[in-house]
């Protein structure tokens, strides 16, 4: 333990006496948020045109919830008939189209609404803003169906009540937030590749130590080149956390972004995918033979992948054949995770995703310590 | 008790027998010379020792236990000063030596007077918070000797300290060794400079290809070859000399020319001094000074290896 404790000691001195690592480690996911605040500020003043069809007409509760949209920030609604639907569309008049079949009312008040339909050309970028904020305000007028077990009396009784209490409620919480979550994916987009970027450097301490032969020295010692890994391991854990914390706090403090998520989930969500990074980069230095390897191979894997994983700009703008490669990489993992739970979706429903993360970890762990294992003749590593 | 027991020691890289069934042993309070030319099996055996190499054949015990099985007490016991220079170019002086003596379990006060201690010892006293980035060859080395020494470890292994430096910090080194022996460290010195280990060594072993091909005190060695002789004959010029007419003269074994001087080596049980010289007189050398030598640790290796050490 204290010889970890020693080891870990010698690592971060030698890390933090070197400013330009600093820079790297903690300066650039800062610049991260700085981009994507630029990048995602401007398209903050768009709003989005939406047409609306009411097959449902006469009723209260489905007139409230079309009016719900409309006072929506950044959305322009206006009625429309479903046969100019595609039309409008197409031509690029609507951005999307709600549709609203008949019965909807009813079946909020029975509990079990009907789902409004979107048709939309340009993807959940686009409508996700808004479905979730309807999918949002249905859900509650289904609970208070469910409570009242369909009926239509006390239904109304409550809905009365809740109308006036809610409308302005939802008025002041309904603030920029499509911007918002667009800032914080870009800037969770930017944080993951530079996590990756770091990971492989303070890994690569293992290959510079071998070369410049501080490496045998160390395993001359009583120290066992386990204990040395499992050092550097913690430093980068460490490093992450520090490079996590800093960026979220950075984000939600200084920039005044509302990720839309709590912040102990994203921290805990990004250190799973900590794991994943220092994992990949102990690959990465098990298999190359020096410096230079591990830095041709930190380029030729790290930037390809992070773009098709949607890390620098959304994944909805690949081709479709591109998007399901994106599935095999951890960082697509991570960044749908995000989207899910900014959508509204609980922690449960994005257990998969975290499961996916693990086994990213895991499995590249595996090859790492495998690796290793067989590097035993002292000119190669480990 | 020995320091060092090594028993029919083998390295093999592939098909390659790079350290080839070696045994010695070193008792406490020696300075044991490792004498080989580059690529002997030096660094190799010395690799297996450290631990660093795993170990194709044989056994080696350290104090008495064998260093497989007791790999950490063996390390703990040992100081390695690698071949080639092992330091942290990022860190100072003193904070390289710090790091390496906290390694072997030194924390606190005692760490920091073992590490003043050793920086002190090889004359680095001054430049505790330098960079080694920043120093010159020899006061690298000093530092990579300090690092290896301020753990106190019974034994110090020297893998050719004084390759490529100053005669300045070379004899420096070399004074150090000797008080680091006094002091009651046991020293095993790898070279391939002759009076280096001719100066120092209590006991040298001449490793070729791999093998022992002979250990023991200087004047063991020598007296392998006291039927040797050397002659040294300066003279003018050697442009006219016809080597192998000297090499005819019975009892001539060997004839080394280095600039002006002529070197030969003799059966020393036949006189034939005085046929050598007239065959120089004769092809017209003009004789400035003749020497007889003692047999020297390179005539020691030249008789038994046919080589000279240096090329
Ligand atoms: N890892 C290795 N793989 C293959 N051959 C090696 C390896 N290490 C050393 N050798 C070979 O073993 C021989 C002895 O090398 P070494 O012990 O370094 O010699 P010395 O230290 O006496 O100069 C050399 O021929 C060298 O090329
Ligand atoms: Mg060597």
């Amino acid at each position: 333990m204290s010889d970890t404790l020693w080891l870990i000691r010698k690592t971060l001195i030698t890390t933090f006496k070197n400013y330009k690592n600093l820079l790297l480690y903690i300066g650039m996911p800062i610049v991260g948020i700085l981009l994507a605040s630029l990048i995602h500020g401007g398209s903050g003043e768009t709003t989005l045109r939406l047409g609306i069809v009411n097959h449902d007409e006469g009723q209260t509760v489905t007139e409230d919830t079309v009016q719900f949209i409309k006072q929506l920030d950044h959305v322009e609604a206006s009625g429309i008939k479903e046969s100019e639907a595609n039309d409008l569309i197409v031509s690029g008049e609507l951005d999307a189209v709600l549709i609203f079949q008949g019965g909807f009312a009813e079946s909020l008040r029975s509990g079990k609404p009907e789902s409004v339909r979107i048709v939309s050309i340009k993807g959940t970028q686009v409508t996700g803003y808004v479905s979730s904020y309807l999918n949002a305000y249905i859900d509650n007028l289904a609970t208070i169906g469910r409570t009242v077990q369909g009926d239509a009396a006390s239904f109304d009784v409550i809905y009365n009540g809740y109308r006036q209490a809610d409308f302005e409620l939802s008025k002041t919480m309904v603030e920029d937030r499509s911007v918002s979550q667009g800032m914080t994916k870009q800037t969770i987009g930017y944080l993951l590749i530079f996590m990756l970027f770091s990971a492989v450097n303070l890994s690569g301490i293992i290959i510079k130590e071998k070369e410049n032969r501080t490496y045998f020295r160390l395993l001359a010692s009583p120290i066992s080149a386990r204990t040395y890994v499992i050092s550097n391991v913690i430093v980068n854990l460490f490093m992450m956390m520090i490079q996590i914390a800093v960026t979220l706090i950075v984000m939600i403090r200084m920039f005044d972004i509302d990720p839309g998520i709590p912040f102990w989930q994203m921290f805990l969500i990004l250190l799973l995918f900590a794991l994943v990074a220092v994992a990949l980069s102990l690959v990465i230095v098990a298999f190359a033979g020096s410096s230079m390897a591990a830095s041709a191979l930190q380029n030729m894997l790290i930037m390809p992948t992070c773009l098709l994983a949607g890390c620098l700009f959304p994944i909805e703008l690949m081709p479709a054949s591109i998007q399901r490669f994106a599935e095999f990489l951890p960082q697509h993992w991570l960044l749908d995770t995000f989207s899910k739970l900014q959508l509204g979706s609980s922690l449960d429903s994005v257990l998969l995703n975290l499961g996916i993360l693990l086994a990213f970890a895991a499995a590249l762990s595996l090859i790492a310590i495998y690796k290793f294992g067989r590097n035993r003749d002292m000119r190669s590593y480990i | 008790m020995n320091v060092l027991e090594i028993n029919k020691l083998t390295k093999q890289f592939g098909d390659f027998i790079a350290v080839d069934n070696l045994s010695l042993s070193i008792q406490d309070g020696e300075i044991f010379g490792f004498l080989g030319a580059n690529g002997a099996g030096k660094s190799t055996a010395i690799n297996m020792i450290t631990s660093l190499l795993p170990i194709t054949r044989g056994q080696i015990e350290i104090l008495g236990k064998n260093i497989v099985k007791h790999s950490k007490f063996a390390k703990a016991n040992i100081g390695i000063v690698p071949q080639e220079l092992a330091i942290y170019e990022d860190m100072t002086a003193y904070e390289n030596v710090q790091f390496f003596a906290g390694l072997y379990g030194l924390r606190g006060s005692l760490l920091k007077s073992r590490a003043e201690e050793a920086l002190a010892f090889v004359g680095l006293e001054d430049k505790h918070r330098s960079y080694s980035k920043n120093f010159s060859g020899g006061m690298k080395r000093r530092l990579n000797i300090a690092c290896a020494i301020a753990h106190r470890p019974k034994l110090i292994i020297m893998d050719e300290p004084t390759v490529g430096i100053d005669p300045q910090s070379r004899s420096y080194i070399l004074n150090s060794i000797k008080k680091l022996n006094e002091m009651g460290s046991t020293i095993i010195y790898t070279s391939h400079y002759m009076e280096e280990v001719e100066e120092i060594c209590t006991r040298i072993a001449i490793i070729d290809h791999g093998k022992i091909i002979a250990q023991g005190t200087k004047q063991q060695l020598k007296a392998i070859i006291t039927n040797q002789k050397n002659i040294s004959i300066e003279v003018r010029s050697v442009e006219q000399l016809d080597v192998e007419k000297l090499r005819d003269i019975v009892g001539v074994n060997t004839v080394e020319l280095a600039d002006a001087v002529i070197r030969i080596s003799s059966d020393a049980e036949i006189n034939n001094l005085n046929k050598i010289i007239q065959q120089l007189m004769a092809s017209g050398m003009e004789i400035r000074s003749v020497e007889a030598d003692e047999p020297n640790l390179e005539t020691v290796f030249l008789t038994l290896t046919g080589r000279s050490l240096r090329d």
